[in-house]
């Protein structure tokens, strides 16, 4: 047997307790989805099932208002990241490219207010919302996350703009175009990818925050899904778990594929790479 | 010219700066404002009260009962997580069969928002059909299923464990990136001198690795300490109270119990606790970077 799967033997060996209770609670999510509701409650209880039910799902949609907490989601998740980027790409900009008058305090300023968590602070945000009239409306989440987020969002955008070469704009300077002219014509195609890979992380923070919307939302009918779906678990009597095991899949899975094969950017955002 | 290219940077960072300012300043300054008020269950001020509602927290048996479980929680996840962490991103830096397939199963919990994550553990931990009962009874572990989540110190004890499992993720990558910035020579070298792969770890590598663990650690603690969704979706902080950590209890006092003025108090403490640990952040994250720049001078 060669060294390296001697090595390889081992080390999956070590990590295999880790990997079994990491997919445990995926695999409870599947089978619990997809098998008929009379196999929920067995005694004693069980991994097998009988069925395959995909009919699950529809009836979840129908029974859950799934449709409408989805709805409420992605335009939560989406408005708050375009206010986020709007705010913080000239911030980014302005980072990356000029030294200005209390540059370093306002650094500072955003590396506190990128852990400032809003737990800490949601009795006071909830009595903002009262004073604005927002409470119970989809916009009080819109603007909390844009704020709570920016600070991440500039600090990301700015890691990325910086390795973009100044020397393009400056050519364009010369060439005669205005500094706005040549951000959007030279600099913002260049960042694209910096922007999308931001957006991205920005729409997933609001896709699972979970806080807020518990306490800012008060019908049922404005619930975004984790609310939703804990609103199927908390204080009832009986829990239709197959239900509320279709509901976690079909809002976690596109989120967490996506999340997965762009995390090793996320680090970039975090002012890690000033620690390397 | 020079004068407006001062200017104008400061116009592109200002809208963002009002609204971070707005929607994070003024709920510090109504916290600071409504703590020293007496409040109605309906979050009308009725006056000045000075410390009283400080002084009232401060009484609360319940309080320290929550600040006692939180400092517990905090350290034994962060402790915990460190310390399984550690070894896991010194396999997943080595070279060896299926470790793509390893990193990105490693990394999986972190892709699930942890409200997903509890409402699904708090399903496989049901007492009557719950998979993991299931799970241990097929093994032959236990004759009878376990009401996981219905008896405090128990409940309490899961959800610590589920805490850490949710937290390996991030911190594993810390060091991962830690790792990816190890100077191979000094390995080479100490190979030469005869060194086994012991000393090597406690002399060259853990060493360096200490900027990355400190960040680790304040990371992992304020968000450890700021998390709800956990232990809120698994057991909303009971039975009987018996797994509230501050956070849930501020939650409680706030949206429940309508005790406004107890819980501005409470979220003001917590909002000092967070602060001197987001400076100690801010001061190992500048001082990485002064570091990084010096090196870049003497390159």
């Amino acid at each position: 047997m060669s060294a390296k799967l001697k090595k390889s033997l081992l080390y999956w060996l070590m990590l295999s307790p880790l990997v079994v209770v990491i997919l445990f609670p995926f695999g409870v999510m599947f089978v619990t989805a997809f098998r008929p509701r009379e196999e929920l409650f067995v005694f004693p209880p069980r991994w097998w099932f009988s069925e395959f039910r995909w009919s699950n799902f529809v009836e979840m949609w129908e029974k859950t208002n799934f449709g409408q907490a989805l709805f409420n989601s992605l335009y939560v998740s989406i408005a708050a990241t375009a206010l986020g980027l709007l705010l913080s790409i000239p911030a980014a900009y302005a980072l990356s490219r000029y030294r200005f008058p209390g540059k370093s305090a306002y650094r500072t300023f955003l590396l506190m207010t990128q852990m400032m968590s809003p737990i800490v602070l949601v009795l006071g945000l909830f009595r903002l919302m009262v004073v604005l009239g927002m409470v119970n409306n989809l916009n009080s989440l819109v603007l909390t996350y844009a704020a709570f987020n920016m600070a991440f969002t500039i600090w990301m955008l700015q890691s990325y703009f910086s390795t973009i070469p100044r020397d393009l704009e400056e050519a364009a300077w010369i060439d005669g175009a205005t500094h706005f002219k040549s951000l959007i014509k030279i600099f913002l195609p260049l960042a694209v990818p910096a922007i999308a890979v931001t957006s991205i992380f920005s729409f997933i923070n609001g896709w699972n925050e979970f806080v807020l919307a518990l306490t800012m939302i008060r019908s049922s009918d404005d619930y975004t899904l984790p609310v939703q779906i804990y609103s199927q678990v908390a204080g009832r009597y009986q829990v239709e778990w197959h239900h509320v095991m279709a509901a976690t899949i079909l809002a976690t899975v596109p989120v967490a594929i996506v999340f997965s094969w762009l995390q090793k950017y996320l680090i970039r955002g975090m002012a890690l790479g000033a620690v390397k | 010219m020079k004068s407006l290219d001062g200017m104008k940077p400061l116009l592109m960072i200002l809208p963002g700066l009002a609204l971070a300012m707005f929607i994070i300043g003024y709920p510090i300054y109504d916290l600071g404002f409504t703590s020293l008020q007496e409040v109605s269950r309906f979050g009308k001020l009725l006056g000045f009260v000075g410390f009283d509602n400080f002084r009232e927290v401060f009484s609360d048996p319940l309080f320290w009962a929550s600040l006692n479980r939180t400092v517990i929680w905090t350290v034994t996840v962060v402790l915990s997580t460190l310390i399984i962490s550690l070894p896991i991103a010194l396999i997943l830096n080595d070279d060896f069969y299926g470790r793509g397939l390893a990193r990105v199963i490693i990394m999986l919990p972190w892709a699930v928002s942890l409200t997903m994550t509890a409402v699904v553990w708090r399903w496989a931990l049901n007492g009557r059909a719950g998979l993991l009962n299931a799970t241990l009874m097929n093994m032959g572990l236990i004759d009878e299923p376990i009401e996981w989540l219905a008896e405090a110190q128990l409940a309490f004890t899961v959800e610590i464990l589920v805490g850490i499992l949710v937290s390996i993720p991030f911190t594993t990558t810390i060091f991962l990136g830690g790792l990816s910035s190890l100077p191979r020579d000094s390995y080479e070298a100490s190979m030469v001198d005869g060194a086994t792969r012991w000393d090597q770890f406690r002399h060259i590598t853990l060493p360096l690795m200490k900027p990355f663990i400190n960040i680790a650690i304040v990371l992992n603690v304020i968000y450890v300490f700021n998390s709800l969704p956990i232990i809120w979706v698994m057991t909303e902080g009971g039975p009987a109270n018996g797994t509230d950590i501050l956070v849930t209890y501020l939650y409680k006092l706030a949206f429940r119990f309508g005790q406004l003025g107890e819980a501005a108090a409470i979220s003001l403490i917590m909002f000092g606790f967070l602060l001197l640990f987001t400076i100690i952040y801010v001061a190992l994250v500048m001082r990485g970077e002064r570091q990084t720049d010096t090196i870049e001078e003497d390159e």
